[in-house]
């Protein structure tokens, strides 16, 4: 009796003991091998991608043609990272491979065309791309946007990008970040343009993927002049498959990634390739974890990297805007598109930039006429202490473009205070006043002149009426003053021209988004010549002889 | 020593001249469309008939009225994306400045046309030819204008200002290469208004009865 409760206790112990012992989990190399036998047993009914790519011994990739270091066309041939890639997973698949040309307008289509089995082509993991294929996990690159300019340009931080121009291609999603830094972007189609535009030193700063950059930095010339400044909004490389029909291949790849960056295969790839590695090393250490260097590594989150949050916040009503879209389409056979009022940063710039407009635009008006009084007086002046520099000034004024006159009023104001989109806007207003102002002044002056000349008035008298008499100038200015405004868009002032060239770099509609930009504008100034001519009419008054 | 100013006459200013070409080049090219446009517009203003006037008269007040720098951009934006017979309209930067500058200059010749065909109407050749002052003055208010190229990439005087003074830590340097950029566009645009002025004073001092 004793001696078999002691066995009871004892087996109860051992089974305890065992429970407790680490279970040694299936590695990702059983789990592919465990796959591929069970893809290559189904060749009589192929159900999935996978069984058809191991039973017809050939997988199509889908890659880059002009993408330099990783994937470039030569002849018939492919090389870079990618394509180096694809080949050692067909070799790890035990089939050939047939490279099939995709670019980033196609590689989506033509996996849901079933034209290529996957794509490895630079494509970036956002949850916008996640409702459209598969992606593979773990990531095989991940790339950032860099800031490139040239060494002697001190850039440290954000802060020292505020105001600052920096040469960007339409669509790139890291533009929504450099516009929530206060900097000024300007638009180029093609990112092949933007070393050029460096190298000429039209762009001071240009914004790039560091993958693009990468091939530059190897030309000793611009690896001398430039460099990276800064890199920001990481976004993870992953490879894809069709959403359907591939789930065992997706399966087989994800495992195949865990194998590559365990095994430092992907990091060989790189180095051979001269890439930036920063991000394999690192997981390489992450992917030799035993946590997850497992079968299920590749669903862990403790391992794996999530996608770039891509999607914009709608706004209440896009649901509207779009409805309207496409029953002006419809109804008119025109492509209307209103990316401001689709979502809430957009039409937060759009709003802000309607507001910051017409507060410009009654700014410049009121310091037109203000500094036009004020030179009026000064150049027609008996005192030469007050007319000469006052004619110095004018002088200075005239010879200066507005676009100069504009840059060096923000870099004095900012000379003085920090920068920020009010200051930019009072120097804009000042700029404006002072470089209209300055020759309407001159136009009152001579009106003054004249009028002392005639000798029929003097001391305050003789300077109302010559407002009057000079009231075509002044008026004719003070609409230059208005039509002027948006060249506020320049130094970074946040007015509507400067909203919408932000919102179109991170969205489509440029077409639209132009039109009313110019008619809002013309209808602006319209206005402005209208209320400019009934002053004209009220000086006007003022210089006819009781 | 300092370096900068060997640096700015050695590099700076021949790169400044060299660029200015462009802005030259855009104010000739923006005025000889704006003449074009301009002087048919003039005659169908001075001789059309109601309809003509009102025709030409909304067209010139329309084109005064749309700002050059918004114009640009449309241009840049809209237009390269428009095709008409299959041919794309899309233009390169320093055609797409020029154009922009064509409503002002459109309008601006309209005007001194219509002031000048008044005049021969009047009699008066010698104060029709104030047309010829009045064009310099606006081809040196285009030359000025033209910077604006340097917000669409345009590699033109003011792009190259801008892009040097970028380059220099402190705010005295940056002064100087601007003080620079205003003597180069200023010395011609005060050439231009004086040979204006005596353009002016000599048709003046011709048209006064003897």
């Amino acid at each position: 009796m004793i001696r078999s409760l002691a066995r009871g206790l004892w087996f109860a112990l051992l089974a305890l003991l065992m429970a407790g012992a680490p279970v040694q989990a299936e590695t990702p190399d059983a789990a592919l091998a465990e796959l591929l036998k069970e893809a290559r047993s189904g060749c009589a009914q192929p159900s999935d991608r996978l069984t058809r790519i191991l039973c017809g011994g050939q997988v199509r990739p889908g890659v880059r043609a002009y993408y330099p270091l990783f994937g470039m066309r030569d002849g018939t041939d492919y090389e870079g990272y990618e394509p180096d890639v694809a080949r050692a997973i067909a070799q790890r698949l035990g089939v050939e491979h047939e490279f099939v040309r995709v670019n980033a307008a196609s590689r989506i289509p033509l996996l849901a065309e079933d034209r290529v089995d996957f794509v490895i082509a630079t494509m970036g993991h956002n949850t916008q791309r996640d409702g459209q294929v598969r992606f593979i996990r773990p990531h095989y690159y991940q790339s950032e946007t860099v800031l490139v300019g040239p060494k002697a340009l001190p850039i440290r931080d954000w802060q020292d990008v505020a105001a600052r121009t920096i040469c960007v291609t339409v669509g790139n999603g890291s533009n929504a970040e450099l516009v929530s830094r206060k900097a000024r972007l300007m638009l180029f189609d093609e990112a092949g343009v933007l070393p050029e535009r460096l190298k000429d030193k039209t762009c001071t700063l240009a914004a790039q993927d560091d993958s693009f950059f990468a091939f530059y930095f190897i030309e000793p010339a611009f690896a001398a002049t430039f460099e990276q400044k800064m890199g920001f909004a990481q976004v993870p490389w992953g490879m894809a498959v069709a959403r359907t029909g591939s789930d065992k291949l997706a399966r087989a790849l994800d495992l195949l990634s865990q194998i590559f960056h365990r095994d430092g295969v992907f990091l060989e790839i790189a180095r051979k390739h001269r890439i930036g590695t920063a991000f394999l090393e690192n997981q390489m250490k992450v992917w030799q974890r035993p946590e997850c260097n497992t079968a299920d590594g590749s669903t862990n989150r403790a391992c794996i990297l999530p996608a770039l949050h891509a999607s914009l916040q709608p706004t209440q009503f896009a649901d509207r805007v779009n409805a309207f879209e496409g029953w002006f389409e419809g109804k008119f056979g025109l492509d209307l598109t209103l990316p401001m009022l689709k979502t809430v940063p957009a039409l937060s710039l759009f709003l802000n930039g309607v507001v910051n407009s017409l507060i410009l635009i009654a700014g410049a008006l009121v310091a037109t006429l203000g500094f036009a009084i004020l030179f009026g007086f000064a150049l027609g002046s008996e005192w030469r202490l007050l007319r000469w520099p006052a004619r110095l000034v004018t002088v200075v004024l005239q010879s200066s473009p507005i676009v100069l006159t504009l840059v060096i009023a923000a870099v004095l104001a900012n000379a003085i205070v920090p920068y920020s989109s009010a200051v930019a806007l009072a120097a804009s207003i000042l700029a404006l006043g002072l470089s209209n102002g300055s020759n309407a002044g001159q136009a009152v002056s001579e009106a003054v002149v004249s009028l002392h000349h005639e000798g029929r008035h003097t001391g305050r008298e003789l300077f109302v009426h010559a407002l009057g008499r000079s009231a075509t100038s002044i008026v004719s200015f003070l609409v230059n003053a208005a039509k002027g405004t948006p060249i506020a868009s320049f130094i970074g002032a946040p007015e509507l021209l400067s909203a919408l060239t932000d919102i179109t770099s991170f969205s489509s509609g440029r077409a639209t988004t132009y039109c009313l930009l110019l008619v809002f504008y013309t209808l602006v100034v319209m206005i402005v010549v209208w209320l400019c001519n009934r002053l004209r009419a009220w000086l006007e008054r003022s210089e006819v002889p009781a | 020593m300092n370096a900068l100013p060997h640096q700015l006459w050695s590099d700076f200013v021949p790169r400044l001249l060299s660029a200015m070409v462009t802005n030259f080049e855009i104010s000739f090219i923006a005025l000889a469309l704006g003449l074009l446009i301009g002087l048919p517009l003039a005659l169908l203003r001075a001789r059309g008939g109601a309809l003509g006037v009102g025709v030409s008269a909304t067209i010139i007040s329309l084109m005064r009225a749309a700002p050059t720098f918004v114009v640009m951009f449309f241009l840049l934006n809209v237009l390269r994306d428009v095709s008409v017979f299959g041919v794309k309209l899309g233009m390169s930067g320093v055609m797409t400045v020029a154009v922009s500058l064509v409503p002002y200059s459109a309008a601006y010749a309209a005007d001194a046309g219509v002031e000048a065909l008044r005049q021969l109407r009047r009699g008066s050749p010698l104060g029709a030819l104030l047309f010829l002052p009045n064009i310099t003055r606006a081809f040196f208010v285009i030359v000025m204008s033209s910077g604006a190229a340097a917000a669409i990439g345009v590699p033109e005087g003011i792009s190259v200002i801008l892009g040097e003074a970028a380059l220099l830590p402190s705010l005295g340097d940056r002064m100087i290469v601007f003080a620079i950029g205003i003597v180069m566009f200023g010395v011609p645009l005060q050439l231009g208004l004086a040979l204006m002025r005596w353009l002016q004073r000599e048709l003046g001092r011709r048209m006064m009865p003897v």
